[in-house]
């Protein structure tokens, strides 16, 4: 088991880096979208898997990676270093909003959160004169689907070794402790703003980056359709899905959600709302730990898997 | 000599309630001190105030003669101040052994091997693996109890320690109590169960709606008439 998994995972990274030279133009689009999807999903499940902070507005770290990144290229930065600093935009933004909103506790953080991406969409919304306002960004037409699609893998692939790198570490551990209870780790000497706060930047790295990666691909952006609150539930109910707090549990939800969602919606486009709508409710009730979770808590699995 | 702990005319209201009321105590180093009285009498929230999930609207609290009374729970911890909890709060989905680890900031080959020598302590190295959550009651006050020894606090403060506890646990228990006092450690605890307080505690503090009623020997405090009133009423 030990050598099967690394072996594994390297067999499939070198299929996936193959992938491109025989995709199709919308094969190579499903790619880019699924690894967007894992480095989301993955990116809300360390400030939220982990702590216990539920981020109801994770999407604001997107948007914004993808308005920096954006505004960047239209000044002439090339493109990877621009999506880049999207992400730095991200992590700075998670500095300032989570100094004041990770004091908060419970469900009014998740509300917090759900209001500052409403606060951002307008904000970027009204900002004309910079951003565009309603009528949006464009950005100069460039054929990078496939460097992109290399991207977005590079991104899932790094939130989820770093996730590794957390959970089978102290700081991981204490993060839990927060999850698990708060009032008993500050107790034990364990700053919890301060753990709070490194994982919120740290979650909002990768939406930045992605964010700012997708509007390249796209070429176009506006409010609506980089601060979507859909996108923070979709992302959520990955990782709900998988299951939250573990490592592969994020993962394993986007990429059979995300693949749902694709076969759903090609034959159903009304329907497949609803059919989400049904998982989350069933996940919920049925399954609130996810499938990693349970079969986790079934067989005793370490936390690595 | 300067006493380790001081707490000087210490006041904290909720609304309209003093839960601690003026309440002033002095703890020497290397004793055992008992904090007793009814229900709702503020040994919780005075426990709160001092190590900083709660703080004191009027007075001071002093660890080693430095006002610590602003200070947030985790600053109090790493200067020396560890407690347990009333309602058992060790960490449910890490296990025994991570319970430990994470307290202290020790590098982890040294946090590990102190983590090993204090399950050993209290007979529970088999379980290090388990989470904390699926242990007993009385397993998981053992891991709540050596969690606050991992970084080997000065002042141990222990909320009704005996509490749940079968009689073999107990004396395990109150022997390790003993053994901290002889390595110098100062312990406060709260109890309900007088046997034990009066057979471990060297000084007894009583409060009674949030104000001190009492203080001395447990002997002296035992026949002390306002005591009595207080916990069985006239």
């Amino acid at each position: 088991m030990r050598r099967t998994l690394p072996v594994a995972l390297g067999f499939l990274a070198v299929a996936l880096a193959l992938y491109p030279l025989e995709a199709t133009g919308y094969g190579l689009r499903v790619g880019l979208q699924l690894f967007m999807w894992i480095a989301l999903a993955q990116s809300w499940n360390l400030i939220s898997g982990l702590t216990g902070y539920v981020s109801f507005g994770h999407v604001v770290f997107f948007g914004t990676g993808a308005y920096t990144a954006s505004l960047l290229v239209n000044a002439g930065m090339p493109w990877p270093l621009a999506c880049l600093s999207g992400g730095a935009a991200g992590a700075l933004l998670a500095l300032i909003i989570g100094w004041p909103c990770l004091r908060l506790k419970g469900p009014y953080f998740a509300i917090a959160m759900l209001g500052l991406n409403e606060v951002m969409r307008v904000i970027v919304s009204y900002a004309e004169g910079l951003t565009g306002g309603g009528n949006g960004l464009s950005l100069p037409t460039l054929d990078a689907s496939r460097s992109i699609y290399y991207a977005m893998g590079l991104v899932a692939a790094a939130v989820t070794a770093v996730t590794y790198a957390i959970v089978t570490s102290r700081f991981g551990l204490r993060l839990m402790t927060i999850r698990e209870d708060e009032v008993a780790a500050e107790a034990m000497g364990i700053d919890t703003l301060r753990y709070k706060i490194y994982a919120f930047m740290l979650s909002a790295i990768g939406p930045g980056i992605v964010g700012g990666l997708s509007a390249r691909d796209q070429g176009y952006i506006e409010p609506i359709s980089v601060f979507p609150l859909i996108m923070t539930i979709t992302m959520i109910v990955m990782a709900l899905f998988g299951g939250k707090g573990t490592i592969w549990g994020p993962v394993l939800g986007a990429v059979v959600l995300f693949i749902f969602q694709e076969a759903v919606w090609a034959r159903f486009v009304y329907l497949h709302q609803l059919l989400f709508g049904a998982i989350i409710v069933a996940v919920v009730l049925l399954m609130p730990r996810g499938i990693l979770g349970v079969l986790q808590q079934k067989y005793n699995l370490p936390r690595t898997i | 000599m300067a006493p380790i702990l001081e707490v000087r005319s210490a006041v904290k209201r909720f609304g309209g309630v003093a839960a601690v009321n003026r309440v002033s105590l002095a703890l020497e180093k290397g004793r055992i001190y008992g904090l007793i009285g009814p229900n709702g009498s503020g040994k919780t929230t005075l426990f709160n105030c001092i190590t900083g999930v709660d703080h004191v609207d009027e007075g001071l609290i002093l660890l080693n003669g430095l006002r610590v009374d602003r200070l947030k729970p985790h600053q109090i911890f790493h200067l020396g101040v560890g407690r347990t909890f009333q309602v058992i709060r060790v960490f449910p989905e890490l296990t025994a052994l991570e319970n430990l680890l994470v307290v202290t900031t020790a590098g982890y080959a040294e946090a590990r091997g102190r983590a090993e020598e204090l399950l050993v302590r209290v007979k529970l190295e088999r379980l290090a693996g388990e989470f904390a959550g699926n242990l007993s009651y009385g397993q998981q006050k053992l891991v709540e109890f050596i969690r606050v020894l991992m970084t080997d606090p000065e002042l141990i403060l222990l909320d009704e320690p005996a509490a749940g506890v079968n009689r073999t646990l107990l004396n395990d228990l109150l022997d390790a109590v003993r053994a901290l006092r002889d390595q110098g450690k100062t312990v406060l605890l709260v109890e309900h169960d007088m046997k034990v307080v009066m057979g471990l505690c060297e000084t007894v503090f009583v409060l009674d709606h949030g104000e001190k009623l009492a203080e001395g020997a447990p002997g002296v405090i035992q026949a002390d008439e306002r005591v009595i009133e207080a916990y069985f009423g006239r």
